[in-house]
């Protein structure tokens, strides 16, 4: 008769919850409805979106067009894959033993854990961004295709320019940015992460523009909704107030569409104001030797493109050639630059720039994965044939 | 005794790397943190800004044919000319340029195409040929509409050559009445295969500020706003009817609105001042009757069928036009005023389905009544 053990935990129900298999099957099925929605809201979100709203949050909210309320529909991707590996660890504490027997069971359990944690760190901290280079050309940073940044430069120093960079999620808050390295602060007065802009010329009747100074009085803008789709770019804007000590200096309009740096004078030293995408600078660089791209006889389909760089890092005293092509990216100091582009009539590359910190976890998790089937079935085949031979 | 569940060893690891990793994510991540750093200068990537905006240094030639009257170019024309014929019937001739693709073949041609009330196609093999122009493609369009377009009751054309030279597209463009433009067909082939990138200069963009992001190339958002010289007006005002909304402008419109009628249709409303008579009531009335397929009319019956509109000692002529045949699955409605004054010409316009229009009529006349006129 099986022993009836009674714990003096009042956790025992919520343990034996989380830990059924019913939760199990629960998930999967929601898991398997979330994808199928994610994939149809696609066609209006565009794919960042739904990442965003569907598989990196916790609950998934639906509000009627035009409403200002909402309300949770169906839990996210972070939700739900953290509930399975609760329920996947929860169980093993609560029914499987450590027993030979085992072993394989737990070994693959254990690789499907490694899997759901890669893919939270994944999603938390892996970074794609892209670099643009010129043949001839030497870039040290790569830029976010879909974030900006307000780059506030002082150039007094006649070898370098110190930047402040402020980054697009600090902008969309507002309010006044103040900043040790600078002798002014900087009040965003209105971010907007995508605009339509027209010179002010061919706008007949314009509202005035908040911009005081710089291009901004010329330019007329008007908010528009984030693009969702791949091949577009938000082309975001902000009326920026710089504020001395005493008295404003005026507002500027900044905007990504526009790349022409915006000068100003306090306390007899220059800064610039420009919108740019978001730049991360690496402790190397890159140079363009040449870029080659071969096409099917007879077609305008690409059958290859290559990029030959020059790698410089001076920290590691490296300083060597390296030929990045469609299947051969570079890996270095934990970047990963895959050959994902080129512009401008074969003269320009585009690389990936990826960074992801868990980028080896997937490997792993599926050799174990792999491994613990290896072990399960092998188990019951050793077994089978024992038997047979008996 | 065996030790609590949460401290057995297959539970401790993960579960601790668990509660961290979601302690973590409500951490302050590097997206909000503002950085500072010291990067070795940069060489200047673009050229201080110019004062005024100076006529850009063109990136491609080209060679006008004779007789080809040349106009001053605008902000976004990079040539323009006008066709003449021995009627005085005008064709306008534009040369601009956008940055990147522009939005590619098949989005330009489509603007074109609605530029003529033609319904857009999604086979760009359908919209022209390609010929060879220096060493490159460059692709050929005509056009013609379906409808009297032009101002003087006739078909409109249009001829288009689509160059793509190096950063930019180039757009070449006549249009004007059907006849005019086709007596031009050969002398405009001429002239396409006049127009050269410039040497060295193929990537040079305009002089002012550049409407497209600094990188990522076919990355860039949408074309820029099109070309059209809009009046410079004083601002109009007026009296909101109830029930009216503004919309936001576009470079034509001084006002911009729409009204929902009882029968839940939406009708849009637009004010435009054009320069000079801007072809005269006539034409503009056949223009809009071509617009709802009707057949266009003489200055008699437009005297005989047009209301006037007395309102603040202005008088506009009022036209109400029903297309005869539903067109987009249903009867379509304009109601348009019109307004000579002041070498400008203003257009009162709404248009939408049939008895949405209808429903707002007397709502337009009271609009025209509190319009100030400046």
């Amino acid at each position: 008769m099986p022993e009836v053990v009674v714990r003096p935990f009042p956790l025992k129900s919520p343990l034996r919850v989380l830990s059924s298999l019913r939760l199990t099957v629960v998930c999967l099925g929601l898991g398997m409805l979330l994808i199928f929605l994610g994939t149809l809201a696609q066609v209006h979100l565009g794919i960042h979106a739904v990442q965003a709203r569907y598989f990196q949050s916790l609950i998934i909210f639906w509000s009627p067009p035009g409403a200002s309320w909402k309300i949770p529909v169906l839990p996210g991707g972070y939700l739900l894959g953290t509930v399975l590996l609760v329920n996947l660890i929860a169980a093993h504490a609560v029914r499987f033993q450590l027993t030979k027997k085992k072993i394989g069971i737990i070994l693959l359990h254990f690789g499907v854990i490694l899997l759901l944690i890669g893919q939270l760190l994944t999603g938390l901290f892996a970074r794609e961004t892209q670099m643009r280079i010129d043949e001839g050309q030497t870039a040290g940073y790569s830029e976010a295709p879909r974030e900006v940044e307000l780059a506030v430069i002082d150039k007094i120093d006649p070898n370098f320019d110190q930047v402040v960079a402020i980054p697009e999620a600090v902008l969309t808050r507002g309010g006044t940015i103040q900043n040790p390295t600078l002798p002014f602060t900087l009040k965003i007065r209105q971010f907007m992460s995508n605009t339509h802009l027209a010179m002010r010329s061919q706008v007949a009747q314009a509202r005035p523009s908040l911009a005081t100074t710089g291009f901004g009085p010329n330019i007329v803008v008007e908010e528009a909704p984030r693009t969702v789709k791949d091949d577009e770019r938000d082309l975001s804007a902000a009326y920026v107030e710089v504020n001395g000590v005493q008295d404003s200096l005026g507002t500027w309009l900044v905007s990504n569409a526009i790349p022409d740096a915006q000068p100003f004078t306090i306390n007899g030293r220059t800064y610039e104001l420009v919108m740019r995408q978001r730049r991360f600078y690496k402790q190397f660089a890159l140079t363009l030797l040449d870029f080659t791209h071969d096409q099917y006889a007879g077609t305008d389909i690409p059958k290859n493109f290559s990029s030959r760089v020059r790698l410089v890092d001076l920290e590691r005293n490296e300083n060597r050639e390296v030929l990045i092509s469609m299947n051969d990216p570079l890996r270095y100091r934990g970047f990963t630059f895959y050959q994902s582009g080129f512009d401008n009539n074969d003269k320009t590359t585009i690389l990936q720039v990826v960074k992801n910190p868990a980028m080896l976890l997937p490997y792993i998790a599926c050799g174990l994965v792999a491994a613990g089937l290896l072990a399960q079935f092998s188990m019951h085949l050793f077994g089978f044939v024992r038997k047979r031979a008996r | 005794m065996k030790s609590p569940f949460f401290l057995r060893p297959p539970f401790l690891a993960p579960a601790t790397a668990a509660a961290a990793l979601l302690l973590g994510a409500g951490c302050n991540r590097s997206d909000e943190r503002i950085t500072v750093y010291r990067i070795p200068k940069e060489t200047p990537s673009m050229p201080p800004q110019a004062g005024p905006r100076s006529a850009a240094p063109a990136a491609v030639h080209w060679t006008a044919p004779a007789g080809w009257a040349e106009q001053p170019a605008s902000d976004f024309r990079k040539g323009s000319y006008f066709v003449t014929d021995a009627d005085g019937k005008k064709a306008d001739v534009s040369v601009i340029s956008f940055p990147e693709a522009a939005g590619g073949l098949l989005a330009n041609v489509n603007r074109w195409r609605d530029q003529l009330k033609l319904p857009p196609i999604t086979n760009v093999v359908e919209a022209g040929t390609p010929m060879e122009v220096a060493g490159r493609d460059l692709f050929f369009v005509e056009l013609v509409s379906e409808a009297p377009l032009s101002p003087d009751g006739s078909k409109s054309r249009i001829l288009g050559g689509i160059f793509p030279a190096g950063a930019e597209t180039w757009f070449f463009k006549m249009i004007g009445p059907d006849a005019l433009v086709a007596s031009q067909r050969e002398v405009f082939k001429q002239f396409l295969q006049s127009v050269h990138p410039a040497e060295g200069e193929a990537a040079a963009g305009s002089a002012h500020p550049t409407m497209s992001a600094n990188s990522g190339g076919s990355d860039t958002n949408a074309p820029t706003p099109p070309p059209i010289e809009a009046a410079q007006g004083a601002p109009v005002q007026y009296t909101l009817p109830p029930g009216w909304q503004t919309k936001p402008l576009s470079p034509m419109r001084l006002a911009s609105f729409k009204a929902t009628a009882p029968n839940g249709k939406e009708t849009d409303i637009s004010v435009v001042a054009l320069p000079g008579i801007a072809g005269g009531d006539l034409q503009n009335v056949n223009r809009w009757r071509g617009q709802v397929q009707l057949a266009p009319i003489d200055e008699e019956t437009l005297a005989k069928s047009a209301e006037h509109v007395q309102a603040n000692g202005h008088d506009f002529l009022l036209v109400d036009l029903v297309s005869e045949q539903p067109l987009k699955g249903e009867k379509q409605r304009i109601l348009a005023a019109i307004l000579d004054e002041k070498q400008q010409s203003w257009f009162i316009k709404m248009t939408g389905e049939d008895a949405a229009v209808a429903s707002q009529k007397s709502a337009f006349t009271d609009f025209l009544r509190g319009l100030k006129i400046p």
